[in-house]
């Protein structure tokens, strides 16, 4: 259950997060595809991301035990317009960020570094 | 796993529809998004993701969220699943089944497919089980698919035969249907988004919905 307290918690990470990392949209997703809060730009379509995110987060963690591998370091997608990456938060909630290809996901890995503990300590 | 979120005043909830290959879930949701699509026009929102092979056959889910009015002041939002029915798809069904708060167990009521049925009705039960759930956790409700094709003189299983082959318990709701006609479509989503909101609601905050 999310309280009003806990998701302006999470919803004031997120916005601290674009701001740092000069990112477009973040949102957070649980393992089974729900939506549970996003900061940033409106006009994106949450609820379908959060299902698909979840989706391919839990493949590519498959695909990672199929090869003898524990789990991937970083999942990330590249775009013309936006790029897309994926941190896990605790076992059950992801953290996706969008952000412009000009900016460095370098800095971007480091300023969601910084958040994670944030948001896991409202879970 | 059930959100709901106070500060949108909004439930959120799982719903898996589960069954053998070609069985008719994707069909049920399709049929479910064309009802939307008609009664709310252009000012639709939601939208049918699929993921699937060239051949239309679900490879990974498909999903439709669907509002459903309210429920105790809370917006109640159904996330509707389907899983791919392909006994190869085993892994990604297991993942799709993550959270999940509600079953629509859709039976293909061809009598070749008896023992698919059985199997993929096993299969839930042991990926239920893997997260710690049994059907008595959930929202579940059967649907016996395509018996709209006995009037085509194929033949079918009807519904007491079918409860019969799933061992279904009496308080389990059934429905006789045709996904492709829409018949007891809606009314199977109905019945099992009630039961799933009230198993979430007594489940997380200790009352009956």
């Amino acid at each position: 259950m999310l309280t009003e307290e806990k998701v302006n918690r999470l919803e004031a990470s997120l916005a601290k997060l674009l701001d740092d990392a000069g990112a477009t949209y973040a949102f957070l997703a649980d393992m089974g595809g729900n939506l549970i809060c996003s900061a940033g730009r409106s006009d994106f379509d949450g609820t379908s991301l959060a299902v698909l995110s979840a989706a391919n987060f839990a493949a590519t963690r498959e695909m990672a035990s199929l090869i003898g591998e524990k789990d991937f370091s970083l999942l990330f997608h590249r775009g013309e317009n936006e790029n897309i990456h994926f941190t896990r938060i605790n076992p059950d909630v992801l953290l996706i960020v969008l952000f412009k290809p000009y900016l460095s996901l370098g800095l971007l890995r480091l300023k969601v570094e910084n958040v994670k503990k944030e948001i896991a300590s409202v879970f | 796993m059930a959100i709901i979120n106070l500060k949108e005043k909004k439930i959120q909830v799982k719903i898996v529809y589960y069954g053998p290959g070609r069985s008719g879930k994707t069909t049920n949701l399709r049929y479910i998004f064309k009802k939307l699509q008609e009664k709310y026009g252009e000012s639709l929102k939601s939208n049918l993701i699929s993921i699937d092979t060239k051949g239309e056959r679900t490879l990974f889910l498909d999903f439709l969220p669907v509002g459903l009015g309210q429920i105790n002041g809370l917006d109640l939002n159904l996330q509707l699943y389907t899983t791919p029915g392909q006994v190869i798809y085993e892994s990604t069904r297991k993942l799709v089944l993550r959270g999940v708060d509600g079953v629509v167990f859709v039976a293909d009521s061809l009598a070749t497919r008896k023992e698919a049925n059985v199997e993929s009705y096993q299969n839930l039960l042991t990926n239920l089980k893997e997260y710690g759930l049994t059907t008595e956790d959930i929202g579940l409700a059967f649907q016996w698919n395509k018996q709209d094709l006995q009037e085509k003189g194929i033949p079918v299983m009807d519904a007491k035969s079918m409860e019969d082959l799933l061992q279904v318990g009496q308080d389990v709701p059934t429905f006789s249907a045709s996904a492709l006609q829409g018949t007891n479509v809606l009314k199977t989503l109905n019945i099992v988004a009630k039961l799933t909101v009230s198993k979430v609601l007594k489940k997380m905050i200790g009352i009956e919905g």
